[in-house]
Order: structure tokens, then C-alpha cells, then sequence
């Protein structure tokens, strides 16, 4: 009887046997799949894991051209700004003894007129005078001279308070080169956490900008004025006394 | 009134075209600083200095730390401030409002613009 158990058992140990081999038949080739993927993957990985060390090895070199093109164009902007000084210094000049030719004119006219008046010249020479005085034209033209001059003037200082350009650039450069070195930082530590076999919560990129960041991230060059009119309305109802609680309320 | 103003900014370019622009507005005097600290030092050394006009992001001691450091010294904390920056977002211009600048520029400026904010603050102070 006991033997009759037995095989029994065994009947149903085979039977659970062949319930797996079925299902290993089933099963098999998506495991082999499986195995397949891993071997095409494991080489991927590791062309992922020397590409990102590649791109650490080459940030600081990135970093650096940044860099070279801010001093480049500070370097550029002071000359530009040398040469628009020296206009400046030229114009003022001109512009004096200019102002100095025209004080000398209006005397000669004055001068002139009261020669006219003294003399008790004939028809021929006061057809003379006239004449003379026709071709005698610098004083008619200095003002538009000294308009020149004016407008030179203005286009000059307007080619300076474009220059402002370069200030807002370094800083935007400054904050690339701050982000660029933030993705160094998270690349080296991912290469390490891969090498360790393990993800850790550090390597997600999360970039931010330090509090004592001598750039502003968020600085523009731009024409409109937008900015300027906020500033204008905070600063006009500070002065009114009517922000206060605006202000407690953003920084309580 | 005749002001000579103290222009704190680490751009030499920045300097530059801020006193240019006074001059253009027919001031002639400045004295010059590359950052916060060094301002604070020649406000010390210079108490002709009636006028500080300073930029915000600076090394060593920013252009915010400044104007506190100014409204907390008692020789100076009454001259009056302007701030001219990049900086245009409404929290960083009611910081600067609430360390106590006189008025605030944001870059890029014009010497129209330069012009007004001066007057204002002389009219006021």
C-alpha cells in the first residue's frame, strides 16, 4: 500500500515535471531574448560610460574657450572704447575752435558793417562789398557745422552705450560656464556610481544657481524697457510707502 | 549741488561707459571701484564722496551687501544709492528697495535714464 503511494507521488512529481517542461518550452526563448538583449547591451553601456568620460575629460577645455571669449571681447570693447574716447577728445576740439571761428566771424560782420556805414564808397564798390560778401559764407555754415558735430557727438555715445553689450554677455557666458561645470560635477559622479554598479539619487541633474554668483543667469540685452518700468513702479510706490506690505509679505 | 559720485562695478567696461555717460550729463567728478570692499574703502579714505552709484553682482562683496553695509555705518548710511544692474526681476528690485537704495537702473541704461534717477534722488534726499 505504502508503495502504491509512492507512486503515486511519483506520477504527479513527473506530471509537475512535465507541467514545467511545457512551460520551459514556452518560456525558454523569451529568456533567451532576454540573454541576447543583455549581450548587446552590456557593450553599449560601456561605449555610454567612456562617452560621458570623454565629455567630463572635455568640459574643462569647453570652460576655458568661454572664458577666452569673454576676455576677447572685454579686450575688444576697451579698444573700442579707447577709439571713441579719442573721437570724443577730437570733436571736443574741433568743436571749440570751431566756436572760437564763429566768435571771430560775428566781430568781422559787426566790424564789417560798421565800415559800410564810415565809408562813402561808390556804386562799383558796394556792388564789390555785395559780391564779397556773398562769397564770404563760413559764418552761414557754422551752425551747420557745429550740428555735425553734435550729431557725431550723440552717435559716438550711443556707440558707447552699446559697448554695454559686453557686460551683459560675460555675465551670460559666465552663467554657461557655471552650468557646464554643475553637468561636470553630475558626469563625474555618475561615471563613479556606474563603476560602482549603483544608482544614487545624486546623479540626477539638478542645476542651480549659487547665491553668491557674481553673473545674473537671467541678465539681457535688450532694447525694450519693461524692466526698467517695474523698476520704475516699485521704486515710485516704495517711495509711497504703499509696497511695504508687498515687500514683508515676499520676504516674511 | 555738486556731486562726485562713487561707480562700484567689476566691469572696467562698466565703469567706463557710466562715467562717460555723467560726463555727458556734464559731471566731472568720480572716484572708482572694482567691488564692494574696496568701495567701503575709499568712502573711508574720500568724505567728498556724496553719490554711490553700484552694480549688484560683484566679487568679494556684492552690490546688495554694499548698500546694507552703507545704511548700517553711521558716517555714510545717509548718501544716496543707485543701483544699476542686469538684474530686473521684480524680487531682486524689491530686495534692493528693501536694503534701502535710493532708486534703481537696470542695464542697459541710457544717460536719459542715468539723468532722471540722479535727479530724483537729489530732489528727494
Amino acid at each position: 500500500m505504502k508503495q502504491l503511494n509512492s507512486m503515486a507521488d511519483l506520477f504527479n512529481r513527473l506530471n509537475d515535471l512535465k507541467v514545467a517542461f511545457s512551460y520551459g518550452e514556452k518560456y525558454i526563448p523569451i529568456i533567451q531574448s532576454i540573454i541576447d538583449f543583455m549581450k548587446q547591451t552590456v557593450p553599449l553601456l560601456e561605449t555610454i560610460n567612456t562617452s560621458i568620460s570623454d565629455t567630463a575629460v572635455k568640459i574643462p577645455k569647453a570652460k576655458d574657450q568661454i572664458n577666452n571669449v569673454s576676455s576677447a571681447t572685454e579686450l575688444a570693447t576697451t579698444e573700442i572704447l579707447d577709439i571713441v574716447d579719442s573721437i570724443s577728445l577730437e570733436i571736443e576740439k574741433i568743436e571749440t575752435d570751431v566756436k572760437s571761428i564763429q566768435k571771430m566771424e560775428d566781430e568781422k560782420k559787426k566790424i564789417w558793417g560798421q565800415i559800410k556805414e564810415s565809408i562813402n564808397a561808390s556804386p562799383e564798390v558796394i556792388e564789390l562789398i555785395e559780391k564779397y560778401e556773398k562769397l564770404d559764407m563760413i559764418r552761414e555754415e557754422i551752425p551747420k557745422i557745429l550740428n555735425v558735430f553734435q550729431k557725431t557727438r550723440n552717435d559716438v555715445n550711443n556707440i558707447t552705450l552699446s559697448l554695454q553689450v559686453q557686460d551683459i554677455t560675460s555675465q551670460q557666458l559666465a552663467a554657461v560656464n557655471h552650468l557646464i561645470e554643475s553637468v561636470r560635477e553630475k558626469l563625474s559622479s555618475l561615471i563613479q556610481n556606474l563603476n560602482e554598479s549603483e544608482t544614487k539619487e545624486s546623479s540626477i541633474l539638478n542645476i542651480s544657481i549659487p547665491k553668491g554668483a557674481t553673473f545674473d543667469p537671467n541678465a539681457e540685452y535688450t532694447k525694450s524697457t519693461e524692466k526698467q518700468d517695474v523698476a520704475d513702479s516699485l521704486v515710485s510706490s516704495s517711495l509711497n510707502k504703499t509696497t511695504q506690505d508687498e515687500i514683508d509679505k515676499l520676504f516674511s | 549741488m555738486d556731486l562726485k559720485f562713487l561707480v562700484v562695478d567689476d566691469s572696467v567696461t562698466m565703469r567706463r561707459i557710466v562715467i562717460n555717460s555723467l560726463k555727458s550729463l556734464s559731471y566731472s567728478d568720480f572716484v572708482e571701484a572694482g567691488d564692494g570692499k574696496e568701495a567701503l574703502e575709499k568712502l573711508g579714505a574720500d568724505n567728498t564722496i556724496n553719490f554711490v552709484i553700484t552694480d549688484w553682482n560683484m566679487p568679494v562683496l556684492s552690490g546688495l551687501e554694499l548698500v546694507k553695509a552703507i545704511r548700517s555705518n553711521e558716517t555714510f548710511n545717509k548718501l544716496p544709492i543707485l543701483m544699476v544692474t542686469t538684474r530686473g526681476v521684480k524680487e531682486d528690485i524689491l530686495e534692493a528697495l528693501q536694503a534701502r537704495v535710493n532708486n534703481y537702473v537696470v542695464k542697459p541704461f541710457t544717460p536719459q535714464i542715468l539723468k532722471e534717477k540722479i535727479d530724483q534722488i537729489v530732489q528727494i534726499v
